[in-house]
């Protein structure tokens, strides 16, 4: 193992985690206020074929940016109407909108035949090229493009919020103890709406983040692959924590893009149990970390604001 | 007590949800046709035209029926499964994984030529499909009920695995992989090891009737036994059900694994009476399915046979729906899911009645100490 296979590895890394550490900074303020957001991955998927179609249409990465948000937030508002205020099932909310948003993208994306051959202007890097002739951090960090930089960014500021604001005390307080919150004035139903837009509005942006970072094009049949419920899976083994989640989400970046290199470099496993990596890792953080981690008071809980 | 408290932490709120009316039901699913019509017409189809193909490709012929029952196999018997989980409060979302494992394991027994009597063989297939099976769910049953992992997030991850698994099982396992062949699949299934085709030039395969059969027996065994009495009162109340002394992670672990061992037959009579191979993801989209149905049905497993016919009917129609009007055959799981989503959107009846019924759990007592427990 030579250092330049180490840093290639860690850079694929970053950029697999990047998507993943997006969606996981709505998700940890959505369950934090109560609502597990299950819709994430359909959502996800949505959001990379957003992205994928307005970068090909409009031929602008910003365009595609704001269009995949705007997706979110109708799609939020979906979600955040069904299991906040007709209290549905929030697994099974997000499981029939996940079996929706894999048929109506497929449908979608059949429909758009054109865009189907042609590699979409994905997201540039935001240093000059000179400075990735630095050893190590060159190709490391100033190699990245602009999606990764802002996942590493995101999460710090996402924990300022959740714990210095008024506003992300109000969500911790609506997560934990409703009837208490509702007493002091605050509207429950109006931060949980918040929160799940939010969430569904991240997703959103970083299915967008998979699609135009990385690959440059959409694939029919589920491209997120269980990402979203990957992204699920390190929020409760982070404990709900954005910076926590948000290396959690870096370690499984690491087993995806290790498989990948195995996969070049060594024949001897098939590649089949490689690519199931990510998923065996994700259960056994799970194993280990779920009892250990504090659990919002009221998680999947519907909130009914007539019962006292 | 310490049990009650480390449990109590990661369940869902199910019961308060599951109570639908038929009629909000009925409601539910015209809203949901409605929608999908809406969205067939912005596809630039009509959607009366579209729909009357469906209605015909569902009712319009024998061969119709007979496909409508074919495709109901993995709908009853994936519907049953997640349905037992939904009435012990659990919901087993890896049928998807089960299946294939289910036909991993028929395919190993299935494709070697053991000179058995044909009967005798489809026995030895099915029997190895519901070790495999249970085996396999066995691992989310016992991560859910002693380690408190959410079973969604173990079977979702699992299922991911299963397909990898498959995938390497037909394209380089050597006793079952077919060599050369143009996409990877299973060597076909002797001719011994296949189920029998009941109505000659259909495909229709025992498979329907065995789903039947099973919601049958799992009616009786949930309403007459004890074993079922113990699965709906750990469903409705599981802090009742654990101070009437049931083991309530046995109980899970079992359910779950029961679930499990479902769905495997569901994928070993899949692969031995209708594709007769094992070909790389052959059954996708059932898992969610299986939770449409089960949900449709509110757990019951007499209504699993309706619902279960429902969408099948829904599929069948909506292949011929896409061969005819050129309508995305993706629109099927867009259907369903719609159809669901408004059902459970609009057929949630009142339920601070219900809650009243279940709110044994929020003893404020047991709040208190368990806060203390937290902060220690």
């Amino acid at each position: 193992m030579s250092l330049e296979i180490i840093i290639d590895w860690l850079q694929a890394a970053l950029r697999w985690a990047a998507p993943l550490i997006i969606v996981s900074i709505g998700e940890v303020y959505s369950e934090r206020s109560g609502v597990i957001n299950m819709g994430i991955e359909g959502i996800m998927l949505f959001g990379a074929l957003t992205g994928i179609a307005a970068g090909f249409y409009l031929n602008s990465l910003w365009l595609a940016v704001i269009i995949t948000a705007i997706i979110g937030l109708i799609l939020g508002f979906a979600v955040a109407y069904l299991t906040v205020s007709r209290r549905t099932n929030q697994v099974v909310t997000g499981l029939m909108i996940n079996m929706v948003s894999l048929g109506a993208t497929d449908m979608i994306f059949s429909m758009m035949s054109e865009t189907r051959k042609a590699r979409v202007a994905t997201f540039p890097a935001i240093f000059p090229s000179s400075m990735t002739n630095i050893p190590v951090l060159g190709k490391l960090l100033f190699a990245q493009p602009i999606s990764t930089w802002v996942a590493l960014i995101l999460p710090f500021f996402a924990a300022y919020v959740l714990y210095k604001t008024r506003w992300g005390l109000n969500v911790r307080a609506v997560g934990d103890n409703p009837k208490a919150a509702a007493t002091a004035g605050l509207s429950v139903i109006k931060i949980k709406y918040q929160t799940v837009v939010l969430s569904s509005i991240f997703a959103a942006l970083g299915g967008c983040a998979l699609s135009l970072a990385e690959v440059g094009y959409f694939s029919a049949g589920g491209m997120t692959a269980g990402r979203g419920f990957i992204v699920m899976a390190a929020c409760v083994v982070a404990g709900w924590d954005p910076v926590r989640t948000a290396l959690i989400c870096i370690a499984f970046g690491a087993a995806d893009a290790a498989q990948l290199r195995i996969q070049t470099l060594s024949s001897t496993i098939p590649y089949q149990f490689l690519q199931m990596l990510p998923y065996i890792v994700t259960i056994i953080a799970l194993t280990i970390m779920v009892k250990r981690s504090r659990v919002p008071k009221t998680w999947g809980a519907p909130y009914d604001p007539k019962d006292v | 007590m310490e049990l009650l408290k480390k449990n109590k932490r990661f369940e869902f709120a199910i019961f308060e949800n599951l109570s639908l009316t038929t009629g909000r039901t009925l409601f539910g699913i015209f809203l949901g046709l409605l929608a999908s019509g809406l969205l067939i017409a912005l596809s630039g189809v009509n959607p009366f035209v579209a729909y009357g193909a469906l209605f015909r490709g569902a009712f319009g012929s024998m061969q119709a029926v007979s496909n409508v029952l074919v495709r109901a196999s993995p709908l009853l018997l994936g519907g049953i499964g997640v349905a037992i989980g939904i009435k012990a409060g659990v919901w087993n979302t890896g049928i998807e994984g089960y299946m294939y494992l289910g036909a991993i394991g028929a395919a190993v027994i299935g494709v070697l030529d053991l000179g058995l009597h044909p009967g005798l063989h489809i026995l030895l297939c099915i029997v190895c499909a519901i070790v495999l099976s249970g085996c396999w769910g066995a691992i989310p049953g016992f991560l859910k009920a002693y380690k408190g992992v959410n079973e969604v997030t173990a079977t979702i991850m699992l299922n991911y695995i299963a397909i990898y698994l498959t995938n390497w099982v037909v394209s380089n396992f050597p006793l079952v992989a077919e060599v050369g062949a143009f996409y990877p699949m299973s060597k076909q299934f002797q001719a011994t090891a296949r189920l029998p085709i009941l109505i000659p030039g259909s495909s229709l395969h025992p498979g329907p009737f065995i789903g039947i059969i099973l919601c049958l027996i799992l009616h009786f065994v949930l309403n007459f036994t004890p074993f079922g009495y113990r699965t709906k009162m750990l469903g409705s109340n599981p802090f009742a059900a654990r101070y009437a002394g049931v083991d309530s992670r046995k109980q899970i672990l079992m359910i779950i694994t029961i679930g499990a061992v479902i769905g495997g037959i569901s994928g070993a009579i899949e692969v031995m009476g209708l594709k007769r191979r094992v070909f790389m993801e052959f059954v996708t989209g059932v898992g969610y399915e299986s939770v449409a149905v089960a949900l449709l049905a509110g757990g019951n497993p007499l209504g699993v046979i309706l619902s279960a016919l429902f969408f099948a009917a829904l599929k069948a129609g909506g292949a011929t729906m896409s061969i005819e009007t050129g309508v995305a055959s993706s629109m099927n799981s867009i259907i369903i899911g719609m159809c669901m989503l408004f059902v459970i959107g609009f057929g949630v009846i009142d339920n601070r009645k219900l809650k009243k019924i279940v709110s044994t759990d929020k003893d404020p007592e047991n709040d208190i100490a368990a806060e203390k427990e937290g902060e220690k």
